[in-house]
């Protein structure tokens, strides 16, 4: 478990790299600001204009706040379930948790009719209300079931249930409240500003400390939760962690940013495959500064520079982590090990 | 074993096992373990091996009774004072992440290290000790997944080693393993009992387990029974065990011989002690016993730099120069 220094060499370009992205996304937009101008700004050189600090610190800011939020959370959700449910394959939302998002949006867009910006917050509130429920569902269950892969199994059930039920509302809703529905599924990072993003920092932030003094004992969950019981791990209470943070998690970026696919999946490989590790206390932060700098790169994408056009981020994300996930299934040999 | 019971590593009094309260597998065991011994439980497949030493170290439920470790219930221990005096080598070898042989072991340290797992200069001896205990030293910067059967099975037990506790348990740590392999193991463990840990581990090798055991734990039928090897040998048991499968226990070689039926006997002739040996043992594979009043012979005739068997029949005398072939002709002629 030393940190060789090919891991020490690799996180510092991951931070630079994010650096890098971090100004390069605050810069492209319709109105260019120059880096000299920002830099100029923080040095109290009247370098920006109004206007420019408006869009600055309420729009772009807040945009690349949240993608980082999303990129660093979203990884250690999908690192937490691929360890404890031992299988390569599992991501942030096979709990349910973007399909118990899905079915609260769902439940305010279409059953309510609420569009607009009204929207907005009663939307994030009912995601994250639905993200919850199938939490404290899962955790009762787990509470109650001792096998991790007959609840891996319950959370896949239960998704598929939500996304049938979501499909019924689908069918019978109004277009206009379908098409709130479906924007709200592409995703956007655009759409958390103020009080929303600072709500979002406290349900945030503090989990990731829960997560990253956590590490330890996934290094013990990596051979089993037999083994990890005889090396003194309390396996309840560590499995309610790692559901109740994943769920928390998870659940608060899809509700303020809708689902975000394949981050979740495809960064914790990227992150072992970069490193070559599995000791999760070097492979958990790597994985969050690799998601961050997926996110904004992804987000960069998305904006499609030069042009008037923006992709929704779910698809960007997919884009980007499908062939990472083809990669690995292709590899097989390498996801049978983890 | 009276007036040893205070120094127990473990005992088991009306210790029940299994799945279901009402069908025990195992009802109101007594059993026990004294420091510096090496146990080894017997039985055959589905009897309920796995389940009495998973029971026995907190990984099932028991059903009743109880289980003392140290002299203290087992319960009374918490999860991390349990990891610093029983470690476990699970019978399965499979879905092993792709962590390096130094990583698997120093994952054997997490009962003796702070929150965050930082090793100490001590826990990196430790890690480099087992490892040189189970002959690995050089492996440490190997991928699990590179590794053959017996080297992941020792890089398992140095793991177990590393955790440095007075008791191990390991679960079929044989079963993946060929002959050497599986001597190199025993031999492994022999030493760590030398050194003064307890071992307990399972198996359905009864030879080797006679070899090395000081003492057995037997099932059969619904029973476990408690002895030195020889005791449980000389009680006939063994032939017990598997009386209706297709061995039988030899009581004065001390070891499994498969019995086909009876094909008849063969006066066996010749001079080399050594061609003879091995032709016995070719004839009593196909069910042939060595009758030196029979009247069919086999003379084994030992030449410079060969051997030839000459069969004598009634309808006349055949040559072979090796065993396959006479083989051959005796299957033929059934």
């Amino acid at each position: 478990m030393r940190f060789h220094s090919r891991a020490v060499f690799i996180i510092y370009i991951l931070g630079l790299l994010l650096v890098a992205l971090f100004f390069l996304d605050l810069r492209l937009g319709s109105i260019s600001i120059t880096l000299g101008d920002m830099w100029g700004h923080l040095l109290g050189r009247n370098t920006l204009s109004e206007q420019e600090l408006v869009i600055l610190t309420k729009f772009r800011l807040p945009r690349v706040a949240t993608a980082l939020m999303a990129g660093a959370a979203l990884p250690v959700c999908g690192l937490q379930m691929q360890t404890l449910f031992r299988n390569p394959l599992a991501g942030p939302y096979v709990l349910g948790i973007s399909s118990g998002a899905s079915f609260g949006a769902a439940l305010v867009v279409l059953g309510a009719g609420a569009t607009g910006i009204v929207a907005t917050w009663s939307l994030a509130i009912a995601a994250w209300i639905g993200a919850g429920t199938v939490m404290l569902l899962l955790l009762f269950v787990s509470y109650r079931i001792k096998d991790v892969m007959t609840i891996l199994i319950l959370g896949i059930m239960f998704a598929s249930g939500l996304a049938a039920i979501i499909s019924i509302m689908q069918y019978f809703s109004q277009a206009s409240a379908l098409k709130s529905f479906v924007i709200w599924s592409m995703g956007s990072l655009g759409n958390v500003t103020g009080a929303q993003l600072t709500i979002m920092a406290w349900a945030i932030l503090p989990l990731l400390l829960v997560t990253l003094a956590y590490s330890k004992v996934l290094n013990g969950l990596m051979l089993g939760e037999e083994y990890a019981l005889t090396m003194g791990i309390r396996i309840q209470r560590t499995r309610l962690i790692i559901f109740a943070t994943t769920s928390i998690l998870a659940g608060t970026i899809t509700a303020f940013c809708g689902p975000i696919g394949f981050i979740g999946i495809a960064v914790p490989h990227m992150a072992r495959f970069l490193l070559n590790r599995s000791d999760h206390r070097i492979l958990l932060p790597a994985s969050m500064l690799t998601g961050m700098v997926v996110m904004l790169f992804s987000d960069i994408v998305s904006r499609l520079p030069g042009t008037e056009h923006i992709l929704p981020i779910n698809a960007v994300t997919s884009l980007i982590g499908i062939p990472v996930v083809i990669w690995l299934v292709i590899m097989n040999k390498k996801a049978q090990s983890l | 074993m009276s007036g040893t019971e205070e120094g127990h590593i473990i005992s088991l009094d009306r210790f029940s096992i299994g799945f279901q309260k009402g069908k025990a597998l195992l009802d109101s065991i007594r059993l026990s373990v004294n420091p510096g011994e090496m146990v080894a439980l017997i039985g055959r497949n589905g009897t309920g091996k796995s389940t009495l030493l998973k029971s026995m170290i907190g990984l099932l439920t028991p059903l009743g009774g109880e289980c003392l470790l140290e002299g203290r219930p087992f319960g009374d221990y918490s999860l991390p004072e349990r990891a610093r005096r029983v470690s476990f080598v699970s019978s399965q070898l499979t879905q092993l992440p792709s962590l390096t042989v130094g990583e698997l072991v120093g994952l054997g340290r997490m009962p003796h290290t702070g929150w965050m797992g930082r090793l100490t200069r001590e826990d990196w001896d430790q890690i480099e000790q087992a490892l040189s205990e189970v002959q690995m030293g050089v492996f440490m910067d190997r991928k699990l997944d590179c590794l053959s059967d017996g080297e992941r099975q020792r890089a398992m037990i140095a793991r177990a080693f590393a955790q440095d506790t007075p008791l191990m348990v390991l679960d079929e740590p044989t079963a993946f393993l060929d002959i050497p392999n599986t001597y190199d193991l025993i031999a492994l463990l022999s030493r760590f009992r030398d050194r003064g840990r307890s071992i307990v581990y399972s198996t359905h090798d009864l030879e080797t387990a006679m070899q090395c055991a000081d003492k057995m734990w037997v099932i059969h039928e619904g029973r476990i029974l408690e002895g030195a090897p020889e005791d449980l040998g000389l009680s006939g048991l063994f032939n017990d065990l598997f009386s209706s499968s297709g061995i039988r226990f030899d009581e004065i070689a001390g070891r499994f011989l498969y019995s086909r039926d009876r094909k008849g006997s063969i006066r066996l002739e010749g001079d080399r002690e050594e061609a003879l040996a091995w032709t016995r043992s070719s004839l009593e594979r196909l069910g042939y016993g060595v009758d030196q009043s029979a009247p069919t012979t086999i003379q084994v005739e030992s030449l410079p730099g060969r051997t030839q068997w000459i069969l004598q029949e009634k309808g006349g005398s055949r040559e072979f120069h090796n065993l396959y072939s006479l083989a051959r002709f005796l299957i033929q002629k059934q």
